[in-house]
């Protein structure tokens, strides 16, 4: 009877066995259950982000600069690659979009699974949805695609879009790598704005991640609008402007076989005198953002690089502004009552006699000649006034001298600095545009801590480095923007306004979502007769003075305009950087303007035609072909 | 005594007469077969959609060979069981050539287990399941002293019975096949008398073979991988444990009562891999809930009730060993698979008897619970007294 116990035995090992099974089934059912279904609901949904159109970017009046449209782009999803097939489906690629295979792996190199390859067209969209076999793991997807209807117009001001290099990232660690986003301009400071909020769509997928139904869709909504201050067509006529100042510039220099120091380089902002705001903003040569869309090649951007054309000359620039950096002297002199000592009187009308050099002795005993390096000739004696007309190197070199033998290493020795300070040299306006430079404004201390480097003589600070900061020469160092912010402050009266290029964000339904009121930097105290003579002296200026030549065919209105003319030395074997700084109507300012054409030579025969010419525009006339001013300082 | 013993004649007379058949093995296979046959219609119908094919081509292919096993388990049925015993050694012959002519086919997923015949592809590892079973059965069959139990030399030839077969599932490799052996062997070995102070040796010289085994590192890493991810499924997810996880994510998610048919997200989505095959019970636990797996353990605990019954009252030892055979076969599958469905178990690739999608297997099975049948057909008169004693 040994069989009975055995298979007895047997049906306790077999009934146990399926006592295990069913309790364990019981737990993974019934007592942990819910816990497998969550998870499984989970497995069998994917959801792939879908992008926001940009926001659009429209002018002061409306008119659209930059939009999005829907387009089809090649996407691939690397799950979704069958093992092994990776490089044949890189190289069908290649050929079909017409990347090099280098392109194709930087286009891959993405740490999300889902890669945008390129946009493409509707004809590439088709050809690859009918041969979707040859291309697993490749889907077509409207994708919103940057436009700029306008092309290169106010480029600078705009910007570009592009992928987040290292910087960006580590700017705003959130970032996706395979974002696009504002890379300069406008595009950039607001970028926030801009981008919208990308929307989602669930699906269900199964195992293989092929898609089999949508389950909601969370659209995606469009970035807000941006409404700058520029106006579309004073922009356009800047623009005109700086093309037409570097054929004039060039034009001699071609014929003199003067290759090596062409003009290649300018820039001019428009600025309102009473808020702040940027009217026109423009810098030569530009580009045109939309190359940027696609992804621009390595060869389009360096040759683009090279010539800095994406850099905003306006506030980027930093230029020695010459002889336009008298007006702080001129302020100075007429607020702090400084007037050369050796003038025939302390006052406003004491006249210096402006015969081509300064002679002076220091408190060292020592005596040191000043050349007024561009005009040698004798012009007489000269006010204050006819000294701003005549752009008389030796009169303002005066004023540093008074304030040096007055105060000299007392408190009030960079009182020229300072005033210079309160007009907004040597800080950053705060522009609502990225990377502004804050120019230099040299001083004592600055050049004790330079000698300590020994990048200037090791004796630091001395008079006649005071005497250039004067005349705007030496290390003084400002961008246009700064220059025409100043000439903006003094002509208004006093009020240093925050330029800015964005006067307010509406969002996708035309609600104004943010307004960018006009902001004084700070109140300067100027008196009304120094403003009063500051806007006659302007009009000095190209009446009588150095621009006097350029706008002698005005037009309608030339009694309402003034500027100033700047040329700064630049080093050895480079021409001069011409400059313009204007306002208009001077009887009531309303635009400050400022033209710089680097190495363009003399500011009254090149830089005041052009400022001339956008001058001419703003005051309603017509603006007429450039010709060659008189050579001035 | 004697009202007793007239029925029992009676009864005895009548059995002997017209033998019945065993019903509740019979519905139990039969309803095992019929859902198997839904449920690789459910499980493969996703894909073969997806692939442009016909949706119920995979279930037509499993109706072919539930009606091929119904015929052979109907056919084992008619044949009495006694008459293979010649036939043994041709059986054994003849599987271990079909093992040796897997070698000369093309591997399928890195293993050779399959011969390739027109359409259908043979599995030889499951008829020498069946094979193994028959000729342990007549090798341990022959009467033994009580006393003297079970002989060594016996014990050693039958071992060597099984060892030849799983040394060339070895090299295939099939490590599922090859646990397979090593169960029937020691259940029909314990069955057949071998006593526990002989399993103690066998298990020490076990012991010192599996320790060589290891050092010398004859298995495949991935079968090492294979046997010790079940520890830790989340070790590595996308391969070894994918599978395990998948199945066990399906059916838990199945609670109670289910999601109803065709409503089983991860099996209508293919997220089960080899769902209609080796992971067909997680398309009942998905779909049916627990009630529905509870109920298909149910049948196959019938089926081995019913089958160790037959042991029980089985005419000879012959006939006693076969259905202890089938029994742990059937037991050691369902076990062992459904096991690795709910995470108890490693993934072993061993097909659900009756349900799982394929051919060898199910015949097989079929022919080999046919046998058993048989047995049940020609079982000894008198209840509760055997021949063998």
């Amino acid at each position: 009877m040994r069989r009975g116990w055995r298979l007895a035995g047997l049906g306790g090992l077999f009934l146990a066995m399926f006592v295990v099974l069913f309790l364990r089934l019981w737990f993974v059912q019934v007592a942990a259950g819910e816990e497998y279904a969550v998870r499984a609901n989970d497995l069998t949904v994917a959801s792939s982000p879908t992008l926001a159109p940009r926001g659009q970017i429209r002018d002061r009046d409306g008119t659209l600069l930059a939009t999005s449209r829907f387009a089809p782009a090649v996407i691939v999803d690397r799950n979704q690659i069958p093992s092994g097939q990776e490089d044949h489906l890189k190289q069908r690629l290649s050929s079909l979009l017409g990347m090099s295979p280098l392109e194709i792996e930087s286009a891959f190199d993405a740490p999300t699974t889902r890669v945008k390859i390129k946009e493409i067209d509707a004809e590439t969209a088709y050809f690859v949805l009918e041969h979707q076999r040859d291309y697993p793991g490749v889907f077509i997807e409207l994708v919103p695609i940057r436009v700029y209807p306008e092309g290169a117009v106010a480029s600078h001001v705009i910007g570009h879009i592009g992928r987040p290099d290292q910087a960006d990232l580590d700017e705003r660690p959130d970032l996706d790598p395979n974002a696009t986003i504002g890379k300069a301009g406008v595009e950039r400071s607001y970028d926030d704005l801009l981008q919208g909020n990308p929307g989602v769509v669930a699906y269900r997928v199964n195992a293989r991640g092929e898609i089999l139904d949508e389950l909601r869709e969370i659209p995606a909504t469009q970035g807000d609008t941006l409404w700058l201050t520029i106006d579309l067509e004073t922009q356009q006529v800047v623009e005109q402007a700086l093309e037409r100042v570097i054929s004039l510039a060039n034009e001699e220099k071609r014929a003199a076989d003067e290759y090596h120091n062409l003009a290649k380089r300018a820039t001019a902002v428009v600025l309102d005198v009473d808020d702040g705001s940027v009217v026109a903003m423009a810098s030569y040569p530009d580009f045109d953002p939309g190359e940027f869309v696609g992804g621009l090649s390595r060869s389009q951007f360096s040759a683009l690089n090279e010539q800095a054309a994406f850099t905003n000359l306006a506030i980027q620039g930093d230029f020695p502004p010459a002889s336009t950096f008298k007006a702080v002297t001129y302020v100075t002199a007429m607020e702090e009552n400084l007037f050369p000592r050796d003038a025939t009187a302390d006052t406003p009308d004491g006249r210096v006699h402006c015969d081509g050099s300064l002679e002076f002795g220091f408190d060292d005993g020592s005596r040191q000649v000043y050349p007024d390096w561009y005009y040698p000739d004798e012009l007489g004696w000269l006010n204050i006034h006819e000294a701003f007309e005549q752009s008389c190197n030796i009169y303002f070199y005066g004023v540093a001298l008074r304030i040096w033998q007055d105060f000299n290493l007392s408190r009030q020795e960079d009182i020229l600095q300072e005033w210079a300070r309160q007009l907004g040299y040597g800080e950053l306006l705060g522009i609502d545009l990225p990377f502004e430079h804050t120019g230099t404004v040299p001083d004592r201390e600055l050049f004790d801590e330079l000698a300590k480097r020994g990048v200037v003589r090791e004796e630091g600070w001395q008079g006649g480095d005071l005497m250039n900061v004067a005349i705007g020469q030496g290390n003084v160092l400002a961008t246009p923007l700064q220059v025409a912010a100043s000439y903006a402050a003094i002509a208004n009266g006093g009020t240093l306004w925050k330029p800015r290029v964005v006067q307010e964000v509406r969002d996708r339904l035309g609600q104004v979502v943010a307004t960018n009121l006009p902001e004084a930097i700070r109140e300067i105290d100027l008196s009304a007769s120094t403003v009063a003579a500051f806007r006659r002296d302007l009009h000095r200026v190209t009446a009588q003075g150095t621009a006097a030549v350029a706008f002698s065919d005005f037009g309608e209105g030339w009694g309402e305009v003034g500027g100033k003319t700047g040329t700064a030395q630049n080093g050895a074997n480079r021409d001069n950087t011409a400059w313009f700084a204007g306002v208009a109507p001077v009887s009531d300012p309303r635009y400050a303007v400022v033209v710089v054409v680097e190495e363009g030579g003399s500011g009254g025969r090149i830089a005041a035609p052009a400022g001339r010419y956008i001058l001419q525009y703003l005051m309603g006339g017509k603006p007429t072909g450039l010709v060659a001013g008189a050579r001035t300082d | 005594m004697a009202t007793v013993t007239g029925v029992q004649t009676r009864v005895a007379v009548a059995d002997r007469r017209r033998p019945g058949p065993d019903l509740f093995l019979f519905v139990a296979f039969l309803a095992l077969s019929a859902l198997g046959i839904l449920m690789v219609f459910t499980a493969s119908r996703p894909l073969l959609e997806v692939q442009g094919l016909d949706p119920t081509s995979l279930m037509q292919r499993q109706i072919v060979f539930a009606a091929v096993g119904l015929v052979g388990f109907v056919v084992a049925s008619l044949i009495d069981y006694r008459e293979y015993r010649p036939l043994v050694p041709f059986f054994y012959g003849a599987s271990l050539v079909l093992l040796v002519a897997v070698f000369a086919a093309e591997p399928v997923n890195g293993a050779r287990r399959w011969i390739s015949l027109g359409p259908f592809q043979l599995q030889p590892a499951e008829f020498a399941k069946l094979a193994v079973i028959l000729t342990l059965a007549s090798v341990l069959a022959a009467v033994q002293d009580d006393e003297q139990g079970m002989p060594w030399k016996r014990l050693l030839v039958s071992l060597a019975v099984v060892a030849v077969p799983a040394a060339l599932i070895f090299r295939q490799p099939d490590l599922g096949t090859m646990l397979v052996f090593g169960f029937l062997a020691i259940i029909m070995l314990f069955g057949a008398g071998t006593s526990l102070r002989q399993f103690a040796v066998l298990a020490g010289a076990g012991l010192v073979g599996g320790w060589t085994v290891l050092k010398m590192e004859l298995l495949k890493s991935y079968q090492v991988e294979r046997l010790t991810s079940f520890l830790d499924p989340t070790s590595d997810p996308l391969r070894a444990g994918y599978n395990r996880i998948q199945s066990e994510l399906a059916i838990g998610s199945g609670q109670l009562v289910g999601k109803g048919l065709f409503q089983g997200s991860q099996t209508e989505l293919s997220f089960v891999p080899a769902q209609p095959t080796d992971f067909i019970f997680t398309a009942v636990g998905e779909q049916l809930g627990f009630i529905g797996g509870a109920l298909v353990l149910l049948a196959y605990a019938v089926l081995i009730w019913r089958l160790l019954r037959i042991a029980v009252n089985a005419r000879d030892r012959l006939g006693m060993l076969i259905v202890v055979g089938v029994a742990s076969l059937l037991a050691f599958h369902t076990f062992v698979n459904i096991g690795m469905t709910i995470g108890i178990m490693p993934v072993t690739g061993l097909p659900l008897p009756f349900m799982s999608a394929g051919g060898s297997a199910f015949i097989t099975m079929s022919v080999a619970l046919g046998i058993a049948h048989s047995v049940w057909l020609r079982r000894s008169p008198v209840p509760g007294r055997s021949y063998s004693g």
